[in-house]
């Protein structure tokens, strides 16, 4: 057989990889991104009208770890039901064996590109909360996400916050655990890292947040509070006992630090205390600086 | 412990300090005694009307403004017993009325025993 | 039943295990020490040839008679035994090698004799040249490394076509084969809609979409099969499926 021409090799790549969703209700429309466990399409749902995400598992599967892995991804995104989650409508399988879920299909910005364009200082924290709401949610469900890190994090077009992939997330309590090494490096704690999975509490996710919270504020280009470096420091303490406890902590810290009060991350020096406090008070600080320097006039004025 | 007391003590305080300060007038310096009891009084009338003020309205920028005017009042009439000084004493009198005013808008009381 | 499904296993497990070549050329015996090698040259003899006649600008009669020594002396030396899955992939390794045995021969500036049983194989040398003569002037970009990978690929996808066909002949699959020749095999120019394939062979725009889907089911699979048989190890089979598909696995 003679060889075949380069165009039909490229048609064939595609189409090979492609997966076939002829007997569901939906219709692929396109690729969207590729995750660790799978693809992400853009597809339509015929019935519908509307269109939605698909998430397949990826080609091969040699011993089922991976299609179950993904199911147990798409049951506990179906069990957590929060704003900042994405909803999570079908599970089925295809023709050819492969796992996929159709979930809400999100417009939006990733964080990491998000945080390039150059967004208030008080809009990320703003954004910053939302996740730390979704994260610790889902830790009140027992869900242990692993996996925290920019990429995974999406500010739709309404300004809503969706935290995404939970494909190696943990249920806490579960008896059996399919070892993997999840997680990203640079947002990995250490005791991931260290493969200690069955370990991993909230704490972790404290971790990955705190990278996820440095890396959202670098961009910023006007001067870092000191305050805010100590709270992400503190959260991405490798001494997991050094980290905030809970990411409701970690939550609150930020609140703290938002309405200028004392933070428990940093400790001020008498200067900066009073900066801070007269920052938080300007009125006041004004007023009482009137007074003084009107007596100071008077003073000058009277002199005989 | 509510507005009018937070006011009156703090009125009251405001008024020890600003008497005091007539001690850098040589001249005052005498009756500093007089001065810095009566300035008491005064502040401490000031700061209940602001207090009670501060317990009906709640506005910042209302009770900066009653101070203010309060404060201007009773330092006019101690400048009018005193037969002059009306700008030496009104002007710390409404500034300090002015800081009352905003101490007991942003203080937060307790809720009635 | 479907009969795509009917030699049994769920459909995204191999429907046979094939073993490595690259593990069975170290094989005790005899006969699967030969189809190992065998395997290995199906898959690798048209890129050497035209890597040859490209990379080292060899005329047609020499690249013809170095791919056969190259090979040859492979199976006698034993080339591919010093071959760690480890350190690199199959197909560099064998690149390596190929480049180290040309620069020898090149040195020695004459054309070695062949060793006795050298033709394991049969080889098709004029229909490589043929294609090799169309593809040259399209390939000028591409560094020789490039060169040898799409090579590869596109001896990889044109031999797992071969298995389609064979398979579709084997189990009277006539129909499926004629969909899955005339839309995908086809250039975008020539290639029909689905409503008019269908009214050409007299069958459903519905059997077009599941014949096709069946077809490039089968395709994949012999890929996918053909892949493992030429790398050593998990990874590196997984290395070759995406630098072949494009895709992860």
């Amino acid at each position: 057989m003679e060889s075949l021409p380069d165009a039909v090799i490229g048609h064939m790549r595609e189409v090979v990889t492609e997966p076939d969703f002829s007997g569901s209700p939906y219709r692929l429309i396109g690729e969207i991104g590729r995750g660790g466990m799978g693809v992400v399409y853009l597809g339509l749902d015929t019935r519908l009208g509307r269109r939605l995400a698909l998430k397949v598992l990826r080609i091969i599967d040699a011993d089922g770890q991976a299609a179950e892995r993904m199911a147990e991804e798409a049951r506990i995104l179906a069990s957590l039901e929060h704003p900042g989650i994405v909803p999570i409508h079908d599970l089925g399988t295809l023709p050819d064996g492969r796992i996929f879920y159709a979930m809400k299909f999100v417009e939006g910005t990733r964080l990491d590109r998000y945080a390039h364009g150059d967004p208030l200082l008080a809009d990320r924290l703003r954004v910053f909360l939302r996740i730390c709401e979704t994260v610790s949610f889902a830790h009140s469900q027992g869900v242990i996400h692993r996996d925290l890190k920019p990429a995974n994090i999406m500010v739709g077009q309404f300004g809503e916050v969706l935290v995404l992939d939970w494909g190696v997330a943990k249920v806490t309590g579960k008896a059996h655990e399919p070892s993997l090494t999840a997680g990203t490096p640079g947002y990995m704690a250490p005791e991931q890292v260290a493969g200690a999975t069955d370990q991993l509490d909230a704490r972790s996710d404290v971790y990955s947040l705190g990278k996820t919270l440095e890396a959202l504020l670098v961009t910023y280009t006007g001067q870092i509070p000191k305050r805010l470096q100590a709270i992400w420091k503190k959260a991405s303490s490798a001494d997991r006992g050094a980290r905030y406890a809970t990411v409701l902590d970690l939550a609150r810290e930020i609140e703290r630090f938002q309405i200028g009060d004392r933070v428990l991350a940093y400790r001020e020096t008498i200067g900066e205390r009073v900066g801070r406090l007269a920052t938080r008070n300007r009125t006041l600080v004004l007023l009482v600086a009137a007074y003084l320097a009107m007596r100071i006039v008077l003073f000058f004025l009277t002199k005989p | 412990m509510n507005r009018p007391v937070f006011g009156l003590l703090l009125g009251g305080f405001l008024g020890i300090f600003d008497g005091l300060t007539a001690w850098f007038t040589p001249a005052a310096r005498a009756g500093l005694l007089g001065i810095v009891i009566g300035s008491t009084i005064k502040g401490i009338i000031t700061g209940v009307c602001i207090g009670y003020f501060a317990k009906k309205v709640h506005s910042l920028g209302l009770g900066i403004m009653f101070g203010l005017a309060v404060g201007m009042f009773l330092a006019f009439l101690v400048a009018l017993m005193q037969h002059g000084y009306y700008f030496e004493i009104m002007l710390p009198g409404s500034l300090l009325g002015a800081i009352v005013g905003f101490a007991t808008q942003r203080y937060k009381a307790e809720a009635a025993a | 039943m479907d009969a795509d499904t009917g030699i049994g296993g769920p459909q995204n497990r191999f429907p046979e295990t094939r073993r490595s070549a690259i593990i069975d050329l170290r094989s005790p015996d005899t006969r699967s020490r030969e189809y190992a090698l065998e395997t290995l040259i199906a898959a690798y003899w048209k890129p050497v040839y035209k890597y040859i006649r490209v990379r080292w600008n060899q005329s047609n009669e020499n690249a013809k008679d170095l791919t056969q020594t190259f090979f040859a002396r492979a199976l006698e030396k034993e080339f591919f035994h010093g071959y760690d899955p480890a350190k690199a992939r199959f197909r560099t390794y064998l690149r390596v090698c190929l480049d180290g045995f040309l620069a020898n021969e090149n040195k020695a500036a004459s054309r070695i004799k062949r060793g006795g049983d050298a033709d394991v194989v049969s080889l098709h040398f004029d229909d490589a040249e043929e294609e090799f003569r169309l593809r040259e002037i399209a390939s000028t970009e591409a560094t020789p490394e490039e060169y040898f990978h799409r090579e590869w690929v596109r001896n990889l996808f044109t031999l797992a076509t071969e298995d389609v066909k064979r398979e579709c002949k084997e189990r009277d699959q006539r129909i499926q084969y004629d969909v899955f020749e005339r839309y995908d095999l086809n250039d975008s120019a020539g290639r029909p809609s689905y409503n008019a394939l269908a009214a050409e062979l007299g069958i459903t725009a519905a059997a077009v979409t599941n014949y096709l889907a069946a077809m490039r089911r089968r395709f994949r699979d012999r890929i996918l099969t053909r892949i493992r048989e030429t790398t050593g190890s998990e990874q590196e089979f997984r290395d070759e499926v995406r630098a072949a598909l494009g895709v992860e696995v």
